[in-house]
């Protein structure tokens, strides 16, 4: 389960990436030199941005990548650490779900308003459903975590520095 | 005021809770805002946030530059720099030592992480330190503190977040950096040279090279040479914005690990994620501080702390400097981006409200980030090194960085005195 949900997650993320970077070329190089742009380039880039953001965020938390303040673990006992861990992954989990509700509130408001992009007239709404889903699948991922606890390593020592 | 200050408590109470600090802000700061305002506001607020900050063109400057400082760790360009850095200083006493900050700041002209720029020169500039007999304490202390020159020297991910946060332009930060980075990577050769006067041994000269190897070894960098002049000289000259500008040097970069042979499609596709992933875990932070400043901003404390602080009649540069103190401190223990973040509500409109220059301040920022990475006891690059560097004690890593801490707090003063060093060329630009 959870390898299909890292090469799933992966996988979008790393496309819609890769795609707001050709875009981003091409569409700049095609104005400067050809002075034509791609039309609706931009609100692609901002859908694609809520792609890449979104479905990365299952995965920051699944390898507990999170940001976080860990200098006191050296001085609790490994069942108390256990303990706190449990808990922090049930409140992560339940501000998730929280805001997953919320989106979703979003989304159908405008879906119900009809809001379009301003050049392609692509329907937003479902982006925002999308948003939606993917922060209830990380307040899942949390909740997994809380049966199974991942090994966590020092936040941003190796693969993604956020400094 | 009592409010916000309650909140600042519950934020840092969760934290050492060990609530990952995205989560702890963005709910104290939606809790916060709720009792204040109302809830049916709050949520709409709140929603509204993640909305614009998810459906925002301007901030795909973020993962692009994150891509492009990836890609170049991934072509191996690190190596080249080094060899070129090499070869024109390396048979001096000291020389690796003074040749890894170089290659550094090489570096950091194109990768705006100080973690990636420090793991990265720990792979290419320890081996040959440690073969020619360096000093632990010398070869690890200039690595890490050399690796704080990837966030100064542009492009920077702090700058950019500073940018967004503050709506400072981008581009001129890139600019306010350069000529602080270049007397940051003086410092810290400066600091080399003390570290060889008082123990020769530490830091023995390498071999001299030819001038047909210099030459040689200079042709090797033309892509990175290519690559900073086109993407830092388009944003400098106005020909691209900063989004812009990170979107060509992330394709550049990319066709040039390409051209390389660095890149299948399991190391593209790796590649990809960890930037998507590095790109998600800011935006959670980004947006928790947007919500929990939008709190912080709907009670009276940044007025009442700057209207208090403007009465005190204290002069402006003592307010800056007491807040550069603050930082220092903080920096030993916090993570940095964390710190900047809670902390820009408040203090960035005391120092714009006294008439500073948010470029300059901005360019402080960086600093102090840098100095909080390489201080002990929480230093992030410090760990990188300890967990890259198997043969190496923590002991040894904090020994060797205290001197170029140093280093780095002389550059801060001069940096509060010299305003123009940093304001100089953002002036110039059109």
């Amino acid at each position: 389960m959870n390898r299909l949900l890292t090469a799933l997650c992966g996988l979008l993320a790393a496309v819609a990436l890769f795609g707001i970077m050709l875009l981003t070329l091409v569409d700049v190089s095609g104005r400067k030199l050809l002075s034509q742009s791609v039309p609706g380039s931009l609100e692609v880039t901002e859908l694609l941005m809520v792609v890449v953001i979104f479905s990365a965020l299952p995965l920051v938390s699944l390898k507990g990548e999170h940001v976080l303040f860990d200098s006191l673990d050296p001085l609790l006992p490994p069942w108390v650490r256990r303990l706190q861990q449990g808990l922090v992954d049930i409140f992560c989990a339940a501000a998730l779900m929280g805001l997953a509700w919320l989106m979703w509130d979003k989304a159908a408001q405008m879906a119900q308003y009809g809001d379009v992009t301003a050049q392609l007239k692509l329907p937003l709404g479902p982006f925002v459903q999308v948003m939606s889903v993917l922060c209830a699948v990380t307040a899942w991922v949390h909740l997994m975590l809380v049966v199974r606890p991942a090994s966590h390593h020092h936040a941003g020592v190796d693969e993604t520095p956020a400094l | 005021m009592t409010d916000a200050l309650l909140g600042f408590a519950a934020v840092f109470l969760l934290a050492a809770l060990r609530v990952p600090l995205a989560f702890a802000m963005g709910f104290v700061g939606f809790v916060g805002l709720g009792l204040l305002r109302g809830w049916a506001p709050t949520a709409a607020n709140a929603a509204q946030v993640v909305y614009d900050s998810g459906f925002a063109y301007t901030l795909s400057v973020v993962p692009l530059f994150v891509l492009m400082g990836n890609f170049v760790a991934r072509a191996g360009l690190a190596h080249e720099l080094f060899r070129v850095a090499y070869a024109f200083i390396g048979h001096r006493k000291g020389g690796l030592a003074h040749a890894t900050v170089v290659a550094c700041a090489g570096f950091g002209a194109i990768c705006g992480s100080s973690i990636a720029t420090a793991a990265t020169m720990s792979k290419v500039a320890y081996p040959p330190m440690k073969k020619l007999g360096y000093a632990d304490y010398l070869s690890t202390g200039v690595i890490a503190a050399g690796g704080t020159l990837g966030i100064m020297i542009p492009p920077s991910t702090i700058m950019v977040i500073y940018g967004i946060v503050t709506e400072t332009n981008i581009g001129k930060l890139f600019a306010a950096g350069v000529i602080p980075g270049l007397l940051c990577a003086g410092l810290l050769m400066l600091g080399v040279s003390w570290v060889t006067w008082r123990d020769p041994a530490a830091g023995p000269a390498g071999e001299r090279s030819t001038w047909p190897q210099r030459w040689a070894a200079l042709r090797d960098i033309w892509g990175v040479v290519l690559l900073v002049v086109v993407v830092l000289g388009g944003i400098y000259g106005g020909v691209f914005t900063a989004t812009e500008g990170a979107g060509i040097g992330a394709s550049g970069a990319f066709f040039f690990a390409l051209a390389r042979g660095a890149l299948t499609l399991k190391v593209l596709y790796e590649t990809l994620v960890e930037s998507a992933r590095t790109t998600a875990m800011l935006f959670t932070i980004l947006i928790a501080a947007a919500i929990f400043s939008s709190f912080v901003n709907f009670t009276s404390m940044p007025n009442d702390l700057k209207d208090w602080i403007l009465q005190q009649g204290l002069s402006p540069l003592m307010v800056v400097g007491a807040m550069m103190v603050i930082y220092i401190l903080l920096g030993t223990i916090m993570e940095e981006l964390s710190m900047v973040l809670l902390t820009i509500p408040v203090f960035f409109p005391i120092v714009t409200g006294m008439g500073f220059d948010p470029v300059w301040f901005g360019v402080l920022i960086v600093l102090v980030v840098q100095i909080g990475l390489i201080s002990p006891p929480v230093g992030m690059n410090l760990f990188v090194l300890n967990s890259l560097l198997k043969g190496v004690a923590l002991k040894q890593i904090f020994r060797g960085v205290w001197l170029f801490v140093a280093m780095l707090v002389i550059a801060l003063f001069v940096m509060l005195e010299f305003q123009g060093l940093a304001l100089w060329l953002p002036r110039m630009m059109p």
